[in-house]
């Protein structure tokens, strides 16, 4: 799963957002350090869609356009966590491996 | 003024993206993208509706993601995913002829050297130029051996460095006057080295990974294949015999058509990919061998054979083309927005 895919999905894993809801929520989960742009955006989006991880949730009017919300399936909430589980432990190794002290690398160790 | 509003210039740019991915997702976009701009303050917007424009970054991701769905990307029509794959295999089998010249010029090197014992050394030849020449065979190899391994990345960087050293020369002898036939260096620097290097975009990350074993292989067995004959041709004294090099290409092109042939006519799985791969290369190797023929203004015997050599590989391409017709032509109902759950 590529970065920008688990940070759209980390962004809908607390409800359905519409295409910029997860532009803004992505760019705060990622504290700045991932800004989609629309392109790259519905590029993931429609990987996501194909691939059956997110689903359409509903439709609302805004200033006269439609905002489309997202919201993750069961496969996607499933793909989502082993992601972040996988993760979570490489990062461990990697504290552990640096000798940094804290909850992360006291994990590894147990 | 152009007459047109953001959003207007917003749609302009989409339709970068092919028509089946517009009908899908066009409005979302274009609503998201609006959102990222309009404050909801009446005036501030519609100085913003007015006067802004879509920045260059957020064009160049559409541009980007335009030129990933042609070439196949994730949910493309089977048209997009046939010339997807068409692309790649004309791109590796076009970075194959460079690695073939490039490993022929390192044990030429090597040999110079007295660094391949059991053969007999050549006389050692030096030069600025031919060495950048040389370095840009280096670097075809590492292209083509990244790309068969999938380190894309390391493969374009390559692949620059090789078209850069190649521009330096064709400049170098563009500005001394020593270029034989300027139109058809400009022509082979175009059409064998920038496009295949442009086209290595068609290795995207929703690309299927490159079967390594084939290709690797594909490596010492078409150096052979040049090699072999070419030495065999020489030592035996029937230099006169050889294809030039453009030659060469279209005589293998056109025996991969002819090996493929019943494949293609007995329309098996996957053969209409290989069909559409035979054809483009057919047709890049048959434009290079046109503009080459600018090599032989003097000399109407080997311009004849090279138009000869041009017709031999179209013909063969003729017998594969209906199937790589077939191949790109059945494109599926187009999808429709992706339906509300």
């Amino acid at each position: 799963m590529t970065g920008q895919a688990f940070f759209v999905l980390t962004a809908l894993a607390d409800g359905p957002r519409h295409g910029y809801g997860i532009v803004g929520e992505v760019a705060e989960l990622s504290q700045g350090r991932v800004k989609l742009k629309i392109g790259s955006l519905y590029g993931v989006l429609d990987r996501l869609a194909t691939d059956g991880l997110i689903e359409p949730d509903r439709e609302e009017a805004h200033d006269g356009r439609l905002r489309r919300y997202y919201r993750l399936t069961v496969d996607g909430r499933r793909a989502l966590a082993e992601e972040a589980g996988l993760r979570a432990a490489t990062a461990r190794v990697v504290r552990a491996r640096l000798g940094l002290t804290g909850p992360e690398s006291a994990g590894a160790a147990g | 003024m152009s007459g047109q509003d953001l959003e207007q210039r917003y749609r302009r740019v989409l339709r970068l993206l092919p028509r089946y991915y517009r009908d899908k997702w066009e409005e979302d976009m274009v609503a998201a993208f609006l959102d990222s701009w309009l404050t909801g303050d009446p005036d501030e917007d519609s100085v913003t509706m007015e006067y802004d424009r879509p920045t260059r970054q957020e064009v160049v991701s559409v541009a980007a993601l335009a030129a990933r769905l042609y070439l196949g990307g994730a949910g493309a029509p089977r048209r997009y995913v046939a010339w997807g794959q068409a692309i790649r295999g004309t791109v590796l089998a076009l970075l194959l002829t460079h690695a073939i010249w490039g490993l022929g010029q390192l044990l030429l090197v090597a040999r110079s050297h007295r660094l391949i014992g059991w053969l007999p050394p050549v006389p050692a030849v030096g030069g600025t130029w031919l060495t950048v020449w040389y370095v840009a065979g280096y670097c075809w190899i590492a292209a083509f051996l990244a790309l068969v391994l999938g380190q894309y990345r390391v493969a374009r960087v390559a692949a620059a460095l090789a078209v850069a050293a190649a521009l330096a020369i064709v400049l170098q002898g563009q500005l001394t006057g020593e270029l034989v036939s300027p139109f058809a260096s400009w022509s082979y620097l175009v059409l064998m080295d920038l496009i295949p290097a442009v086209a290595m975009a068609a290795f995207h990350r929703d690309a299927p990974p490159v079967p390594r074993r084939p290709w690797l292989l594909a490596l010492p067995a078409g150096y052979l294949l040049v090699n072999v004959p070419w030495l065999t041709l020489k030592l035996t004294g029937n230099a006169a015999w050889l294809p030039d090099t453009f030659g060469l290409c279209c005589l293998l092109v056109a025996l991969a058509c002819l090996a493929h042939v019943p494949r293609a006519w007995s329309s098996r799985a996957g053969a209409g990919t290989w069909s559409l791969t035979l054809t483009l290369l057919a047709a890049v190797v048959g434009l290079e061998r046109l503009t080459s023929l600018s090599f032989y203004p003097d000399n109407p015997h080997l311009a004849r054979v090279g138009l000869a050599e041009l017709l031999i590989m179209a013909a063969a391409a003729v017998l594969v083309a209906p199937d790589a017709a077939r191949a790109q032509a059945a494109v599926p109902a187009p999808q429709s927005r992706p339906r509300l759950g």
